[in-house]
């Protein structure tokens, strides 16, 4: 098995902390660069670079604007692979919009769709591509699956790879009440390409934990290390914070510690 | 109802508050309203804190002069009044939040160096209420044959904005993303700014021109091109060119008739 690259996202404003850092394997890409970025030279010619923008939600085919994007800046980034999420954040008729990740109802119509959009972008693409999980905050009445079986039916159907984010899946655990572990292991670890680790802070309007810009705990590294062991493929792990509040000194932190806890 | 309506429905809930409080929605009884309305209050603290970090970015930047972060606004007793009527990505919501942001900035009396500030402010805050609205997310190849049809009646797409400013912004607003140490001064002339939005959700600002300025005010759905090149006062072919431009940036539509 080759070495884990341990990387984090690409934040504009620590472009120069970034630029001369030492430790960071690779930078996802969560927008693309500014024109006016002076960094920007020097950080695509420095690191691997991971596609991670959105490119649009799967429950719909993409239209031709939006995989001629996404060639673009695959190609730009020369990225070994492509990340897209398990999200439907908009309405069909575009009237509403969430602006943050969401997850499909766990549905067999929803599955079709996502496998059938899924393969009509793979065709497209000429990298792999990878999909995300997402944390749901509540369960809908309608779904028919449990979340775990749904996104292993995907992958099985498609043969996409798995991003794995491990917050979401401590999330999921924490609000259902299970631990942690438990909840992992109901999931497709055998398919998971890349991970996510990112620290979670109380969030008033929750009333409990949610992703945030900080450092993990020690309880969400011995998490890491518990399900990079269990995930036979994976090829990287990516310090998941990408904010303008975001410090240079807790993304290289978490690197460091990320690394030291594999 | 199939299961992509369910999903919308449950997005709606989420950024709709008066249709979250509706019986319509109660009575199907999907979500645990507890948490759902925790996750909305969430979702609509996040997507209006991305809003005003982009467009009123250069408030940002001069924090450390006025004092004043927009951004404060969305911890603001204010702000979670709006909350129970709040439609996320509204014209109506986001005029409310740019106005509660533009007043936040304003509570200080600016440094005598800032005097281009209540036009900077308006800036933002048309930027702002600009982007607002729904927006196309792919393209389908009837809203491609439609484009396609001989255009008729422009008519000037809600939201697009004209500005006059006593300040010219535009020779400004660059320098302070940039590091500075004595506050960028922005030259005392007049300007006039079209801000538009194209139908995937692009906010573009452009200096206009009087022959723009006059289109983009006249443009009401029901003046033929002729009519409209004769009140403007502007040949057929600079029409057609002014009209080319506006459309591109999302300023005027055409009506395509029936």
């Amino acid at each position: 098995m080759a070495p884990l690259m341990v990387g984090a996202f690409y934040n504009p404003h620590l472009g120069a902390e970034l630029a001369r850092a030492q430790g960071v394997d690779h930078l996802a890409m969560a927008d693309p660069p500014a024109p006016t970025d002076p960094h920007w030279p020097a950080i695509k010619a420095r690191y691997t670079l991971l596609l991670h923008d959105y490119l649009g939600q799967l429950s719909e085919p993409l239209d031709e604007r939006s995989i001629a994007r996404a060639r673009a800046l695959a190609e730009l980034y020369r990225t070994p692979w492509v990340a897209e999420h398990f999200q439907c954040l908009h309405t069909e008729d575009g009237r509403y919009n969430i602006n943050y990740v969401f997850p499909p109802l766990y549905t067999d119509e929803f599955l079709r769709r996502f496998v059938a959009n899924a393969k009509a972008l793979q065709a497209r693409l000429d990298q792999p591509l990878v999909m995300e999980n997402i944390p749901g905050f509540f369960d809908v009445k309608a779904s028919q699956l449990p979340e775990p079986v749904w996104l292993r039916r995907f992958f099985d159907q498609t043969g996409a790879g798995f991003l794995l984010d491990l917050p979401h899946v401590w999330l999921e655990a924490h609000y259902r009440g299970v631990k942690p572990a438990t909840w992992l292991a109901e999931f497709p670890l055998e398919q998971v390409v890349e991970l996510h680790v990112a620290g979670v802070e109380e969030d008033q309007d929750l009333e409990g934990p949610w992703i945030a810009p900080a450092e993990p705990t020690d309880e969400m590294l011995d998490f890491t290390a518990l399900a990079v062991s269990r995930c036979p493929a994976a090829k990287a792990v990516t310090f998941d914070a990408f904010a303008p509040s975001l410090t240079s000194d807790v993304l290289f932190k978490s690197v460091e510690r990320i690394r030291e806890a594999l | 109802m199939s299961d992509r309506e369910l999903q919308d429905l449950v997005l709606r809930a989420l950024a709709d508050a008066p249709f979250r409080a509706s019986r319509e929605w109660r009575d199907r009884a999907l979500v645990e309203p507890g948490r759902l309305e925790r996750f909305a209050r969430f979702l609509a603290r996040h997507f209006y804190y991305e809003r005003i970090v982009h467009f009123f970015k250069y408030s940002r930047a001069l924090a450390r002069v006025t004092g004043r972060c927009p951004e404060a606004v969305l911890k603001s007793a204010d702000f979670d009044a709006l909350l129970a009527t709040a439609v996320l990505g509204s014209r109506e919501t986001a005029r409310d939040v740019a106005s509660l942001a533009v007043r936040h900035v304003k509570e200080v009396t600016p440094p005598p160096q800032l005097r281009y500030l209540n036009d900077l402010l308006r800036y933002e805050e048309a930027m702002m209420i600009a982007e607002a609205g729904p927006r196309v997310w792919r393209d389908s190849a009837h809203e491609r044959a439609a484009g396609s049809s001989e255009p008729s009646a422009p008519e000037r797409v809600e939201g697009t904005a004209l500005l006059d400013l006593a300040y010219d912004l535009p020779a400004v607003l660059p320098r302070l993303l940039q590091s500075w140490v004595e506050v960028p001064q922005a030259p005392a002339q007049p300007v006039k700014l079209l801000i538009a939005r194209s139908p995937h959700g692009r906010v573009t600002v452009a200096r206009a021109d009087a022959a723009v300025a006059s289109v983009v005010e006249l443009a009401d759905g029901r003046k033929t091109l002729e009519q409209l090149a004769r009140e403007a006062g502007l040949r057929a072919t600079d029409l057609e060119t002014t009209l080319v431009g506006l459309s591109d940036l999302g300023a005027v539509r055409f009506a395509t008739g029936s």
